[in-house]
């Protein structure tokens, strides 16, 4: 059960509101102490500005900063400003101050989901610090900036709007700027949280981000003003199934009573890649009449169904439209800027499933520059562009690549090498709560395996290139090195000038040996 | 006919010139070494020496895996051709240290390096061994000197540098074997044969009794591995005069290689047997079968080391050791794993090696080859 399920499952059955759900469990959501609450509180709102910008096609410029407001009671402050399409003014009491409200609801692959982050960051300062969380944002063309003053009324989760003010716009801003007082631990966090910046700016390369805090500056520029394509909405694929969903979807139908359709064209109507043929053989081979109209199906009838579509093997792989991977060229372009390698190769596989689920796998291998040389490669994970951080040990990404045989790439340990791997997905199959780690899935190890192994073939041609450059270097300082004892050898044996040999050792350097390296050199700049 | 210093010099500079050439020419430059290994060593049954096979190495200049010998060669070259202009006579330790050169340079990386031209001595000397090769001209020829060791005492007058030395009247001592014995004139010789010597211990006892007034005969010794200088002058006195040579070591596999060297050469040097080997040498002892022959008392035999037989599978299988009287010796000794010194003689009192063992053997023609 996702903890989506099981609040959900609270909700309905004891009663329980969830913003009190929550507000008991917060350890779940990542705010168990000081340190990792502080953490969670940025990277809540930085992934929430990232996805209020690039989804809607705005190059990000995000603004982060953390100050220590009693250091001596850990009260620190945490602000991130975006300029996003913003929140209308009606929305955002709701939009921050009640949980599982949001517009990220939806099949598609977005950093977080209908926003619970925030919220939790909203209801964690609250918690510890008593203070409101505050609020300015515009939507684009607005003519007004709005500011508010927000806390959640826990037991009924409502929002409880403690002030309210408008301002003319008069420069047509538009986005986002939050500001949260909580309890947090700076010099706990700090480091991680300066990772956490550097590693987003990494899979974000075309977002300026900056990032301030007590004894900390960091500037990540744009090196690109491409974006990647957003993902699209999806449906969901018949393969993922299961009751719940089945049900949301017959109520998601208008005029259910009046014109109820029947399971086939519920089927084509609903589901990811089902067509009339598909339909049609599926129902036949699971033993349902397709003119059945769905608002006559039992509970019963339902369980079958889910189990008979996960069980069906025929159905087409699931569309990867909703995925918004970030391209081979994007992420070769914020590794090289951010890890400063030599050489930098990136490889984007072709869109896969698992369970019905849509993924992508992108890898960039990055070697030398200011990467320092280790008895493992270092490695960069990160799942719908968020960087993961913690339980590395416990990633299908750490398994696949201590287990590549190096040597054949003719990297030799210890090795100036990072990998860097992105999984894309609508469901990204992590391993626990804490959605650190990503599980050893298969199809996932697989994907993960073939796009490394496709981008270490890279890293070989370019390292064997360079092998020869480095043959001629070595032969061209050989050469030279003892030019002078042969020079002075012969002018002594044959009594003739020294000079003349230097010369003839000079040209036959020249011709023999930095000609061919050039000829290496202009091959490699071809690839 | 012992070669002039022109000749010389001009030999030498002809395998320079040649490197000069192709480099002016824009050819990458090269020598052509004999390879100087087993592989190479080809063993003349014949005429019972070991030469050297015709397998030639190229060493090229612009071959990262040769430059450096390359420069090295060139640099020996010069430095003996300078020697031979200015009739000096270096020691190879003297051209060693003359070609210590500390090369700077700027490496692959940017950064500032140093390099000798050669480490040590064994470099230096390795390519002087090239040069005779490669133009058939031994270094003593070269006028390049080296730690001789060899010895001769007996009826033999030589005239050194106009100074007549006669080796008869040495006393408790004995006459030093120069570097060069071809620049040694041979006056007079008034002996019956040769006595080799491995050990110079044994050659001072047998020269204080007088061994070789007794025995009409000159006894030499090389102090183990024999230097060229000790096989050059018991060469000269077997070809220039007729005299047989008789080898005395001790019995285990170094002393039987020592015997093969004054006979047949060795393989690092068997591009001068020619000039050095003595190829109807013949080896008097002591053997492994002598330790039986003579009763030779237990406690002057030692058991054989795990490198001796090893060393003695390896002697085997040399052409030079193929006789059947080797082949027995060496099956004998791989078989009872003892070995003995010649001192063990003495176990049947200190006169039995110079009264009894050596004049039995030769009297009764008990040595081997």
């Amino acid at each position: 059960m996702t903890i989506l399920d099981e609040i959900l499952a609270l909700e309905e059955y004891k009663g329980l509101s969830p913003a009190e759900f929550f507000y008991r469990n917060r350890e779940i959501a990542g705010f168990s102490n000081p340190t990792r609450a502080l953490y969670q509180t940025v990277r809540e709102l930085v992934e929430n500005s990232l996805d209020a910008t690039e989804m809607f096609g705005i190059l990000p410029d995000i603004y982060v900063e953390v100050e220590e407001i009693n250091p001596k009671e850990n009260v620190v402050s945490v602000r991130v400003r975006d300029n996003g399409i913003g929140v209308p003014p009606e929305e955002a009491p709701n939009v921050f101050g009640r949980v599982f409200y949001g517009s990220k609801y939806k099949l598609r692959q977005s950093r977080g989901i209908f926003g619970l982050g925030v919220k939790m960051a909203v209801l964690y300062a609250q918690m510890t610090t008593g203070k409101p969380c505050e609020i300015r944002t515009a939507t684009p063309k607005s003519d007004y900036i709005y500011s508010f003053k927000i806390l959640i009324d826990i037991s009924k989760n409502k929002p409880i709007i403690v002030s309210k003010r408008k301002e003319k716009n008069t420069k047509r801003w538009h986005g986002t700027d939050v500001r949260l007082i909580l309890e947090g631990n700076w010099s706990g966090s700090k480091n991680r949280i300066a990772e956490y910046i550097k590693r987003t700016a990494m899979i974000a390369p075309y977002a300026n981000i900056t990032f301030r805090g007590p004894g900390v500056e960091l500037i990540f520029k744009r090196v690109t003003k491409k974006l990647p394509e957003p993902a699209e909405t999806g449906k969901p694929h018949p393969k993922g199934v299961d009751i719940e969903l089945l049900k949301q979807l017959i109520s998601g139908f208008k005029n259910l009573k009046e014109d109820p359709p029947t399971l086939q064209e519920f089927l084509v109507t609903c589901f990811d890649s089902v067509g009339t043929i598909t339909a049609r053989r599926f129902l036949e081979w699971a033993g349902f009449d397709p003119n059945v109209r769905i608002d006559k199906l039992r509970i019963r009838d339902l369980e079958k169904l889910a189990r008979r579509m996960k069980e069906y093997n025929e159905w087409r792989r699931p569309r990867a439209t909703p995925l918004s991977p970030l391209g081979e060229d994007l992420l070769m372009k914020g590794v090289k800027e951010i890890l400063k390698a030599e050489f930098v190769t990136a490889v984007t596989r072709k869109p896969a499933s698992y369970g019905g689920h849509p993924f992508i796998v992108e890898v960039a291998l990055a070697w030398g520059g200011e990467i320092k040389p280790m008895e493992r490669p270092l490695l960069l994970r990160f799942a719908n562009k968020i960087p993961l951080l913690y339980d590395e040990g416990a990633d299908v990404s750490r398994k696949v690549v201590d287990n590549i045989d190096w040597n054949q790439y003719k990297v030799k340990m210890p090795a100036p090498l990072a990998v860097v791997t992105h999984i894309c997905s609508t469901k990204v199959p992590f391993k626990g709560v804490g959605k650190e780690a990503i599980a050893d899935v298969p199809e996932i190890e697989k994907e993960i395996e073939n796009a490394i192994k496709e981008a270490a073939r890279r890293l070989r041609r370019y390292l064997s290139k360079k092998e020869k450059e480095m043959e001629v270097k070595v032969k061209y300082v050989t050469i030279t090195k003892y030019a002078d004892e042969v020079a002075r050898a012969l002018a002594i044996i044959t009594k003739r000038d020294k000079e003349i040999y230097l010369k003839a050792i000079e040209r036959l350097v020249e011709t023999r040996i930095l000609k061919r390296g050039a000829r290496i050199k202009a091959r490699v700049r071809r690839r | 006919m012992p070669l002039s210093d022109e000749e010389i010099i001009a030999r030498l500079e002809e395998l320079g010139k040649r490197v000069a050439e192709q480099l002016l020419k824009g050819i990458p430059p090269y020598l052509e070494i004999p390879v100087r290994t087993l592989k190479n060593t080809i063993w003349d049954e014949k005429n019972k020496i070991l030469r050297l096979g015709p397998a030639k190495a190229r060493r090229e200049y612009l071959d990262v895996k040769s430059a450096k010998k390359f420069m090295q060669t060139l640099l020996m070259l010069s430095l003996i051709i300078m020697a031979r202009r200015e009739k000096d006579y270096p020691t190879i330790r003297d051209l060693y240290y003359m070609g210590k050169h500390t090369i700077t340079y700027i490496d692959v990386y940017g950064r500032k390096r140093q390099e000798e031209t050669w480490d040590d001595q064994r470099e230096s000397n390795s390519v002087i061994e090239d040069i005779e090769v490669a133009t058939g001209i031994l270094r003593e020829e070269m006028g390049i000197m080296h730690d001789a060791k060899g010895k001769i005492v007996g009826n033999i007058v030589v005239r050194s540098k106009g100074y007549l030395i006669d080796c008869s009247k040495m006393g408790s001592g004995a006459y030093a074997i120069p570097p060069n014995p071809d620049r040694l004139e041979i006056v007079k010789v008034e002996a019956d044969y040769v006595l080799v010597i491995e050990k110079d211990a044994i050659f001072e006892r047998l020269n204080e009794e007088e061994f070789w007034k007794r025995e009409n005969c000159l006894l030499v010794t090389g102090k183990g591995q024999p230097d060229r200088s000790t096989r050059r002058m018991v060469r000269r006195l077997w070809e220039e005069f007729g005299l047989p040579v008789y080898v005395l070591t001790d019995a285990d596999p170094y002393g039987w290689y020592i015997y093969s060297v004054y006979r047949s050469g060795s393989i690092s040097l068997s591009y001068e047997s020619e000039k050095l080997a003595c190829p109807e040498a013949r080896f008097i002892g002591v053997t492994t079968s002598d330790i039986k022959r003579y009763n030779i008392p237990r406690n002057y035999i030692i058991a054989a080391t795990d490198r001796d037989l090893k060393r003695a599978t390896e002697l085997m299988k040399y052409p030079w050791f193929k006789s059947d009287a080797w082949q027995y010796e060496l099956k004998l000794f791989l078989k009872k794993k003892e070995k003995i010194e010649i001192e063990a003689l003495s176990g049947h009192g200190f006169k039995f090696l110079s009264y009894t063992y050596i004049p039995e053997k030769i009297e009764k023609k008990l040595w081997i080859i």
